[in-house]
């Protein structure tokens, strides 16, 4: 079976599930134990394929090497879909690379789930702590992360005009030729954002921001670095953690929060079947959702987390207070053939 | 049995045969040369012989062993040959030296016998000097020679040389013709030669192999090919001669188109059909008055074209029948252009020729 | 008469060369053939298997794919232009004129060529973004002019044009510097004898002898570009178009359309074989042809007050497409953000740091880059020479059949290549897709007809009776191969080796197909960080890619055993 014949039959087959069908029950959950880290020193490596920022991974990465030693982290990291599409192109031929899979894309895991290319396991903390509707009823995978994709600006670069507030403000004549915005086809964050704002916007918004005159990047945290070298003064999108971490270095950008709301991702993680490295596996994927991990990847990597001991800086604007625009993965797969034929149709690319 | 045997030898490349049964025995210790214009098949001839292409039919023989056979082809390598070649084919990554030790070191002689050989052989090429020098630094003769030495040194039990001496300019060519005489003096080896030059194959050879059009024509001595040719070809190809076409009515008289009657000294006729007759430039006396005889084996003509050559004139006759004859004489006879002139062709020297 | 030497007794050897030519023919058929095999059936089957004409009425009834062979077909044809105007007035300066420091000019183009086209279009991105490139920040702050200002912008169909020409020009380059090489002077003294001034000189008689070779460089370039992935890749996405090389890309994202992917990749096949079919008809035109050796040397044209402005001329085209684009990459790599400004205070080597340790696919990706490259060049050098000897001393009947199966690569575009051996390779049955494997097969399918024509334009230069001299004096077919005509043929099989070596490293049109997490490669590696956007570290590794390749050729040519030391002429004295 070809694995276009294998994405056709999905695509039905996720239609059904969502219609209700019988979930069988998680795995018991699991703490990290001697023995399991006895066990992931053996597999010696552990292959991680990450759609989070790669400086972010590489740090969170050696900080694992560093508490467990031993135990070597193979960061791949690409777009949501570039992950998305090697993990698709391997798993058809059969070649079991990777340990560890995580995307900014909601939609995927769906797909790997019916797949069957997930293996159930269930981190205690993630058990006790995360809630329920963040996390797969079967224990395949959990939300290892979420970011907002948001609109920000350049405060240094718009100073002879008003910044936007709102997403109609973004089509506004003094924007045009200013504009930054990464791409659906490249970015899971970007898929789900498109997608919220076409249900809320129309997709005459997106006509009209065709004509504006927007640099077309591919995934969702090129944008804030075409801020920083001052290449464009405004996002459109892009994600929020890496515009904190600009702002942590003292680039001068604001984050706006329109009050129409602001799209968020969830990024989940799970293990992969026929890993090659089972128990690394494990403890890392432990070790993805501990509190530790999670406070790096809010202090350093400014992504928001389900787990509720980590603590938020100062100055960030808290969940609480943003309207959110959430997506349902389920509904959104659907859609993903026109929301790319529609981008392409108006942003040429 | 001779040492050389080629036998009914066939080369066909396709539709084209270029060698059609060439038949050849080549004693032990002869210098045989394969003589003919170009695309004869005489250098296909060698490369059979050598074993870079193989036969479509016949055979070859060295020493009573068959090498080439349609169905068989001892590689070159195998041979024990050695040969010339028109570019010399020197390695021009090897100094003289290494090119002259490389068919020693192939039969894996020792280093200081090897230095003997070829320090010997260096010797009688007059190339001692010149052993550490690479090709590109050696001039055209000394590249020949070099070639030579190399060919030579392995002591092969057949030499071969393909048109050895054309890359040459023609003080040198003359120069080397009577080097390779010496060397085959001296060494004696079973040698074919291929060249399209005949002064070269009247030089060196002992036996002269005319080949046309992928036969054999004829096959002797200088001397037998020169004075004594069987075919018209073979006549015109070595040394240059006029041909006179008549009728004979079987006895040793042929009578020509336009009257004019030769008796013939040697050759044979071909009674009741056309003979050809050879009969050289430097052999017809030219002269303002009639000679004395017969009538026979004399013309009448007009001088077309004289040339003065130093050593001699060079006449162009236009008979009175429309033929026109070259005949050679000595300086002193100057007979001005229109001038009518009679030609004697003495009977010993008019060869009747069949075809 | 001394004893003949006998040759020593040796075992009867069996020839080889038929199971060898047949051998090697099956295995570049299936080279050659499988993957195209493959692009055919998924470009004519739907999903379930049935047959379908769909993907072709889709690929000419979808605007957006025809817009991109559109688009794709314009620029070529610019590039095509750019690299001629560029190319042919700095080929005739430094091969016919007392140019300053000509020698060393024709060595920075040739050098050039390594550049991969991907790290030239980011170098350019560096340059000339509209807002942030280098070159636009200090035009405006020369001028004082606001922030909306721009000289150049990267961003654009002009732009990415541009960058295309500046790393396709070497080709036309090189063709008309050599053909200018060899017309001889003594067919512009007859025209200058003629009452013919050096101005008509030069465009009656010099230019009409070199315009093939002048033609036949700009398809080459045009072919080049048409095919080319890496720098659309890089300039188009942010331009906001797509060139047919992206759009194919593209279909590989979810859900992948193969079929139309396939479909899209033929007319791009068609093209190239009549583009390269166009070539060999203009090449091949003997009334051109410059014969004779012996007609005297190309004469030096003085320049006289010329001198400096065609030395700007040449520096500035040298600027544009090599000095600008390095000193960009280095200062880039040296800056923690790309738009800051170079000074003793913003130095930093972090991301030096951020490559060489912290980055956990670089070592990988070097050590696979440059075993790949060592496995391709050597690889693509022997079937080519084992080809050429073949072919080119017809051992065999239809010997040229592999002579044609060697060179029918060059008019399948990487791209499409990579297409047609992920549906060949990446299938169950072989295993292949995952491993440096299909990437070998890859590179030495896509550098194979470069390698083979150089070197069997080499062995052509070898004479057979080099190789019939050693043989009759006892030397086997092999050992004559080995003896005689290897070291003869040294330089070009090193030069050879080097090209394809090269060739391998600016890959990333199939590349980008075929790699996986352990299979990745330099090129996809920045790849990868450019959609993030982490200049720093591309340059990183950009000018490691440089270094490390320019050492390699260097030590290459250096080595003894391959004959760098002596210079012993090839050809016969």
């Amino acid at each position: 079976m070809t694995w276009k014949t294998t994405l056709a039959a999905t695509t039905i087959a996720v239609a059904l599930l969502s219609g209700g069908a019988a979930w069988a029950a998680a795995p018991a959950a699991y703490d990290i134990t001697p023995d399991l880290i006895a066990a992931a020193k053996k597999d010696g490596t552990v292959v991680w394929y990450t759609a989070t920022d790669l400086t972010v991974a590489e740090k969170l990465a050696a900080e694992f090497e560093a508490e467990y030693p031993g135990v070597k982290v193979q960061v791949e990291r690409s777009g949501s879909e570039r992950v998305f599409q090697r993990i698709g192109q391997e798993q058809m031929s059969g070649i079991h690379n990777a340990d560890i899979i995580e995307t900014s894309d909601a939609v995927n895991f769906i797909y790997f789930k019916q797949q069957g290319w997930l293996e159930p396991a269930v981190p205690k903390i993630v058990a006790d702590e995360w809630p329920d509707d963040q996390k797969d009823p079967d224990g395949q995978f959990a939300a290892y992360r979420a970011h907002l994709s948001v609109m920000a600006y350049r405060t240094d670069l718009l100073k002879d005009v008003e910044p936007p507030k709102t997403w109609e403000d973004l089509l506004k004549p003094e924007y045009k030729g200013r504009m930054v915005k990464a791409h659906p086809g490249y970015s899971g964050t970007i898929m789900t954002a498109t997608g919220v704002l076409s249900n809320l916007l129309g997709w005459e918004w997106f006509e009209k921001l065709g004509q504006q005159d927007v640099m077309q990047v591919q995934s969702s945290t090129e944008p804030p670095k075409k801020l920083a070298e001052g290449e464009r003064a405004i996002q459109v999108d892009g994600n929020e953690y890496n515009i904190f971490r600009l702002q942590d270095q003292g680039v001068p950008v604001q984050i706006v929060y329109p009050p129409e709301g602001t799209p968020i991702a969830i990024g989940n993680a799970g293990i992969l079947k026929d890993a090659p490295h089972p128990d690394a596996a494990k403890l890392y994927y432990a070790y993805l959702y501990s509190t530790k991990a999670q406070q790096l990847n809010s202090d350093f990597g400014g992504l928001r987390s389900f787990n509720p001991d980590v603590q938020e800086k100062e100055g960030r604007t808290p969940l609480s207070q943003i309207k959110l625009l959430e997506s349902d993965p389920s509904e959104l797969i659907k859609q993903v053939q026109t929301i790319k034929q529609k981008y392409e149709q108006y942003f040429g690319t | 049995m001779s040492f050389l045997e080629l036998d009914g030898l066939v080369k066909a490349y396709g539709a084209l045969t270029v060698v059609k049964g060439v038949d050849l025995a080549v004693d032990r210790g002869t210098l045989v040369c394969l003589l003919g214009p170009s695309g004869c098949g005489k250098t296909t001839t060698l490369r059979l012989i050598a074993g870079f292409a193989n036969a479509s039919g016949g055979e070859v023989r060295v020493g009573g062993e068959v090498v080439s056979s349609a169905s068989r082809n001892v590689p070159p390598e195998d041979r024990n040959m050695s040969m010339i070649f028109q570019s010399y084919a020197l390695w021009p990554h090897m100094t003289v030296f290494q090119n002259v030790a490389y068919g020693l070191k192939l039969r894996r002689l020792p280093a200081t016998e090897i230095k003997e050989r070829v320090g010997r052989i260096l010797e009688s090429t007059h190339l001692g000097p010149l052993a550490g020098r690479y090709p590109s630094e050696l001039s055209g003769g000394q590249q020949q020679r070099v070639s030579l030495a190399r060919a030579l040194v392995v002591e092969p039990q057949i030499l071969l040389l393909d048109e050895p001496l054309s890359n040459l300019d023609a003080n040198l060519r003359e120069e080397m013709r009577f080097e390779i005489r010496r060397l085959h003096d001296q060494f004696r080896y079973t040698t074919v030669y291929v060249t399209h030059d005949q002064s070269e194959a009247m030089t060196t050879a002992d036996l002269i192999v005319v080949m046309n059009a992928g036969r054999i024509e004829q096959c002797g001595t200088p001397e037998d090919i020169y004075e004594r040719p069987e075919t018209e070809f073979v006549a015109r190809f070595i040394g240059g001669t006029n041909i006179l076409k008549g009728r004979s009515d079987g006895s040793d008289t042929v009578v020509c188109a336009d009257g004019v009657v030769l008796r013939c000294g040697s050759g044979r006729v071909s009674p009741g059909g056309e003979t050809a007759v050879s009969i050289r430039h430097h052999d017809i006396r030219i002269g303002t008055t009639p000679p004395a005889g017969d009538g026979s084996n004399q013309a009448s003509g007009v001088v077309e074209r004289q040339i003065y050559l130093g050593s001699h004139r060079d006449y162009l006759v236009k008979l009175s029948g429309g033929e026109r004859v070259r005949a050679v004489a000595p300086v002193n006879v100057a007979i001005p252009v229109g001038q009518q002139v009679w030609l004697h062709f003495p009977p010993e020297h008019c060869r009747a020729l069949t075809h | 008469m001394t004893d003949a030497v006998l040759m020593p007794e040796r075992v009867r050897r069996i020839d080889v060369s038929v199971p060898v030519f047949v051998l090697l023919a099956l295995g570049l058929g299936v080279l050659v053939i499988l993957p195209l095999f493959w692009l055919v059936w998924y470009s004519v089957h739907e999903d379930a298997g049935g047959f379908t004409l769909g993907n072709f009425v889709q690929l000419v009834t979808d605007d957006t794919m025809l817009r991109a062979y559109g688009i794709a077909i314009a620029m070529a044809a610019g590039v095509g232009v750019l690299s001629c105007l560029l190319a042919t007035p700095l080929a005739w300066l430094v091969a016919r004129t007392d140019l300053p420091g000509r020698r060393a000019i024709r060595a920075l183009v040739t050098a050039s060529f390594v550049t991969p086209p991907f790290l030239g279009a980011i170098a350019w991105e560096l340059l000339a973004a509209p807002n942030s490139g280098i070159i636009n920040v200090l035009y405006r702050t020369l001028f004082g002019l606001p922030r909306s200002d721009s000289l150049f912008n990267i961003y654009t169909f002009p732009g990415l044009v541009f960058v295309i020409g500046c790393f396709t020009y070497p080709f036309v380059f090189t063709l008309v510097a050599n053909a200018f090489d060899r017309v001889p002077g003594d067919l512009e003294d007859a025209s200058a004898i003629l009452g013919g001034r050096a101005a008509t000189t030069l465009w009656r008689v010099t230019l009409p002898l070199v315009l093939p070779s002048m033609l036949a460089g700009t398809l080459i370039a045009v072919l080049q570009a048409l095919t080319m992935f890496g720098s659309p890749a890089i300039l188009a996405l942010p331009a906001g178009f797509h060139v047919i090389t992206t759009k194919i890309w593209s279909l590989f994202q979810f859900p992948p359309q193969l079929g139309l992917a396939a479909a899209a990749a033929m007319p791009l096949l068609v093209i190239t074989v009549l583009l390269l079919r166009g070539q060999k008809a203009i090449l091949g035109r003997r009334g051109y042809t410059v014969l004779g050796g012996k007609s005297g040397a190309p004469r030096i044209v003085a320049l006289g007050a010329w001198r400096w402005p065609a030395f700007a001329f040449a520096l500035f085209v040298l600027c544009l497409t090599v000095i600008f684009p390095y000193l960009a990459l280095l200062k880039t790599a040296l800056v923690p953000n790309a738009g800051d400004a170079l000074t003793p205070s913003t130095i930093t080597l972090s991301h030096f740091h951020f490559v060489l340790f912290d980055f956990s696919a670089t070592r990988l990706a070097l050590y696979n880059t440059f075993v790949l490259g060592f496995l391709s060049a050597t690889t693509v050098a022997v079937v080519a020479m084992i080809v050429a000897y073949i072919a080119t001393r017809k051992l065999v009947r239809g010997a040229g059949i592999l002579g044609m199966l060697a060179t029918a690569p060059v008019a399948i575009p990487g791209i499409v290549l990579g297409v047609g051996l992920f549906l060949s390779y990446a299938n169950p049955t072989f295993q292949l897709y995952g491993t440096i494997w299909i990437l070998l097969i890859a590179f030495v399918t896509i550098e194979l007809p470069a390698g083979y024509q150089q070197i069997s334009s080499a062995f052509h230069g070898v004479h057979p009776e080099l190789e019939e001299a050693s043989r009759i004096l006892g030397a086997s077919r092999l050992k004559t191969l080995w003896l005689i005509t290897s070291p003869m043929l040294r330089t070009s099989v090193v030069a050879a080796w080097c090209f394809v070596f090269v060739g391998t490293i600016r890959e990333l049109s199939a590349t980008i197909l075929l790699t996986t997490a352990n299979t990745k490669l330099v090129s996809v590696i920045i790849y990868d960080l450019n959609e993030s956007g982490d200049m720093g570290a591309i340059c990183v590794l950009g000018l490691i890619l440089l270094v490390v390749s320019f050492l390699v050729v260097f030590a290459v040519n250096r080595m003894p055993v391959l004959g760098g030391g002596g210079s012993v002429s090839t050809t016969r004295g």
